[in-house]
């Protein structure tokens, strides 16, 4: 009697622990509604901005840490104004001024003062951490302050496009008092910017919370807070997605998984245009490429629609040029010269009148995880198409990414390759791949090249550097020692109650989390 | 009495006293794995075209530009320290990481092993009990199946199954997002700090989370333990002391349950402790499948990345778990058997 007894008691206290437990979970979802939770498989180096480049830690940075200027959204891509109201040469193209924002405080309540510009500009130089692009202040040659609200940029060379220099993430602006001079602030330290969030937490490899900035001058963020979680598999951030334990992914699913999620209810796919490339390089030292006749061979034959519609599912679409399309200046140049379609006729021809024997054997490159699973699909569709023409017969080769980059211009004489710009504009699509300088050690040299890359950063007008840009990517073509494949979608895969998200779908590949809500 | 006493503390003593020379090998080998594989581990780590004095830079840091000798003699008084290194691609410290993450994989483990250990031995009891009924082959063939199965691809069975199917459980993560980002971290073991905040949504949420990991982990491992327990169970039953038992008219429930079924389980204690190895690396697979931010997750990434002080500080981390494993059972086999001395 009086286990039974006792046996009661005990079931009624769990019955109501359940009750008060699910009475607790659900005033827990409904003051948590406003907040979005994100999946991605990208990760974080480092948060601050001197010791990273690249899109997983963008994600979050972005959101906490602002620019003098900055890119976008949507079709606002020219450099227009954010901490900073006015950037513009002074005389000549080598010195930049800039007028800083009154009025904007730090997320700890410090004022935002040219001494943090002029600080985040040194300590990046500075520290030139291997994880971060310092590099891409190479040109700059000294950051003086006049005033608080004042800041004028020395650069070596004139450059036009330093601006768009300004709205990269290695020119987002930290706060003096927080931040070392000479080495990084550890990601799970406090982050302290003027961005729309502050990040409450960061537990490395799991989760980055951000929470609205009270401080923040600008537009107060369309929801109560974001919750990035880290996921290794993609797979299984699709689960997560489908059982609604995230609202929304970005970066990344393979193409089958975004045809699969696509045809689930309640699940949309965002897709926008994105600003990244692929394109297939090719050493003009190295036989057989050494020959420009077997580069215009391949540049007739390369498959691009079978790539984009087979391999990737729509998901890409063919770039006929290394500046991406929709671009100021893109032109197809490679449509122009080689057409859209592949063709064996030309192919055949232009070997033939240059005496060269077919087939023309050679060891195609690729890396199989670093730009996608879909690589190893996409280069045997390249194969398919060399050899299935007779006039090649190429193998395929792989290696690791680590490996691979290590070795671009000592083994490889094609090869995968990929570009995610810097800054989204038509020099930073020219300038990394054809004049000297060139990181691709495919050995293109052409004094051509280098004079138009001279003339295009020291044009004293858009009109005049766009015309340059044009002839540049002309000449590309014409020399032909890299071949452009195809320009990649941003792609965001959300619940169908998150709102906003192709309001920030643009080629500088931001996820602008202030601009979402959710229903 | 007082022999066997003084004895135990010897065999204490000098157990104690081979965990050095142990410890001394086992990280000798992985001090010399990590050098002898092809490829600069810096620039592996770093990738991309980084300048060669940043490389040098960094490779100062790290000590890989001193003698072999130095780096070893280096290398052994840190981890005296506490100092398992700094990871290169993330700047972490390898004891944040342990810190940070093995709470996580404490929690899957120990949730594991519990239902590894339930389920071997109920099943194992039960098989060796009805010998050569069905129930018997039923249980055999259990164990086999649940061994031999990939524990990645019972993970994703579980997921489709229970997770996506029948949307009864999560199908990744240590606890919901909100859950996760709003739960005071004492431990960093939730379960314990959801109990420590009293937030029992969060720990049912928690706990839900738990379920399918633990499970997948647990049945692979319990596999071993039924065919273990089911042998020893067997044999105990064909004791004399239970036939004496059966004797003096004993009931069969009372001497399977009360008499045969404890000493079958002796020689199981020793196995447990040395499936620890087992379950730490059942558990980077199981960690790797469901999310699961554990040590283990995070050992696969500094592999991806080629993060060569990352793995090393793991890997000598796991080594030292099991060997403290290992020496706490050979301890409490001492303990239970007076035989087992030196």
């Amino acid at each position: 009697m009086k286990g039974k007894w006792r046996f009661l008691v005990a079931s009624a206290g769990l019955a109501a622990a359940a009750l008060v437990a699910v009475t607790a979970a659900t005033a827990r979802t409904s003051a948590s509604s406003a907040i979005i939770v994100d999946g991605t498989t990208d990760t974080v180096t480092n948060i601050d901005p001197a010791g990273n480049y690249d899109f997983g830690t963008k994600a979050v940075d972005f959101m906490i840490f602002e620019r003098l200027l900055d890119s976008g959204p949507g079709k606002s891509l020219a450099p227009h104004p954010s901490l900073a109201t006015k950037c513009a040469s002074v005389g000549s193209l080598k010195t930049w001024s800039c007028t800083l924002r009154k009025g904007v405080k730090f997320s700890n309540g410090d004022a935002f003062t040219s001494a943090d510009v002029k600080f985040s500009f040194d300590r990046s130089i500075k520290i030139a951490d291997p994880s971060g692009i310092s590099s891409l202040f190479a040109n700059l040659k000294s950051v003086t302050t006049d005033g608080d609200y004042s800041v004028i940029f020395h650069l070596k060379n004139p450059e036009a496009t330093w601006p768009n220099i300004l709205t990269t993430p290695a020119a987002q602006i930290v706060d003096h008092n927080v931040y070392p001079a000479d080495k990084l602030q550890p990601s799970t330290s406090e982050q302290v910017g003027t961005g729309p969030y502050v990040l409450s937490t960061y537990t490395p490899g799991q989760q980055a919370v951000l929470k609205p900035n009270p401080s923040y001058w600008g537009p107060k963020p369309a929801n109560g807070g974001v919750i990035i979680n880290y996921y290794t598999k993609s797979s299984t951030m699709k689960l997560a997605l489908e059982k609604g334990e995230i609202d929304m992914a970005f970066e990344t699913f393979t193409p089958t998984e975004i045809v699969s999620l696509q045809k689930e209810k309640g699940i949309k796919v965002h897709q926008g245009r994105a600003a990244s490339i692929r394109y297939f390089v090719m050493d003009t030292n190295r036989a057989p490429t050494n020959n420009i006749a077997v580069r215009k061979a391949i540049a007739y034959l390369m498959p691009r629609q079978t790539i984009a519609s087979r391999v990737y599912h729509g998901q890409v679409v063919p770039l006929y040029s290394m500046v991406a399309a929709g671009l100021p200046g893109h032109i197809d140049a490679f449509a122009s010269m080689y057409g859209t379609n592949p063709s064996k006729a030309k192919a055949a021809a232009v070997l033939r009148a240059a005496g060269v024997k077919t087939p023309v054997t050679g060891q195609v490159w690729y890396t199989p995880s670093h730009y996608g699973d879909a690589s190893a699909d996409e280069y045997a569709e390249i194969q398919r198409a060399l050899n299935g023409s007779g006039l090649f017969k190429v193998s395929l080769k792989t290696a690791e990414w680590a490996q691979y980059v290590r070795t671009l211009g000592t083994t490889k004489g094609l090869f995968q390759m990929g570009w995610f710009p810097d800054y989204v504009d038509a020099e930073n699509y020219l300038l990394p791949f054809y004049p000297k300088g060139q990181f691709l050690e495919n050995g293109y040299t052409s004094t051509k090249m280098n004079a138009l890359a001279v003339k295009e950063q020291g044009a004293a007008t858009v009109k005049a550097r766009l015309a340059v840009v044009k002839q540049m990517q002309v000449l590309a073509a014409k020399d032909v020692p890299i071949v452009p494949v195809w320009q990649g979608n941003m792609i965001v895969v959300s619940r169908s109650n998150v709102q906003g998200i192709d309001k920030t779908l643009d080629p500088t590949f931001t996820m602008r989390f202030n601009l979402l809500s959710k229903s | 009495m007082s022999n066997s006493g003084t004895s135990l503390k010897t065999y204490a003593l000098t157990r104690l006293a081979l965990v050095v020379p142990m410890v001394l090998i086992l990280l000798t080998l992985v001090f010399l794995l990590m050098r002898v594989a092809p490829g600069d581990p810096i620039s592996a780590a770093l990738g991309g075209h980084v300048p060669a004095s940043v490389i040098n830079q960094i490779r100062h840091q790290v000590g890989f530009d001193k003698p072999l000798y130095v780096q070893y003699g280096d290398y052994l008084w840190d981890i005296v320290r506490g100092n398992f290194g700094t990871t290169i691609t993330d700047r972490r410290p390898v004891s944040s990481i342990i810190v940070e993450n093995g709470g996580a994989t404490l929690e899957l483990t120990i949730a594991a092993g519990l239902v590894a250990i339930t389920i071997g031995v109920v099943v194992g009891l039960l098989a060796g009990r009805y010998r050569d009924t069905w129930v018997d082959v039923g249980g055999r063939m259990f164990g086999i199946v649940a061994y031999a199965m990939p524990v990645f691809f019972l993970g994703f069975l579980a997921q489709l199954f229970f997770g996506v199917y029948l949307g009864w459980l999560p199908v990744s993560g240590q606890a919901s997002p909100i859950t996760q980002a709003f739960l005071p971290v004492h431990t960093h073991i939730l379960f314990i700090d959801a109990i420590w905040a009293r937030n029992w949504a969060a720990l049912w949420d928690i706990t839900r989370h738990l379920i399918l990991p633990a499970m997948t982990l647990g049945i692979v491992i319990g596999g071993i333990f039924i065919r273990l327990v089911r042998v020893n169970v067997i044999r105990s039953l064909k004791d004399d002391y239970v036939e004496a038992a059966r004797a003096r008219g004993i009931g069969e429930r009372s001497v399977v349950y009360h008499h045969a079924f404890r000493n079958a389980l002796v020689p199981v204690v020793t196995v447990v402790g040395l499936q620890m190895a087992l379950l730490l690396g059942g558990a980077i697979l199981t960690e790797e499948t469901f999310n699961w931010p554990g040590i283990g997750q995070t050992l696969v990434k500094y592999l991806e990345n080629r993060d060569y002080v990352g793995v090393q500080g793991i890997i000598v981390v796991f080594a030292l778990i099991v060997v403290f494993f290992s020496l706490v059972i050979d301890f409490v086999n001492a303990f239970i058997d007076p035989r087992i001395r030196y």
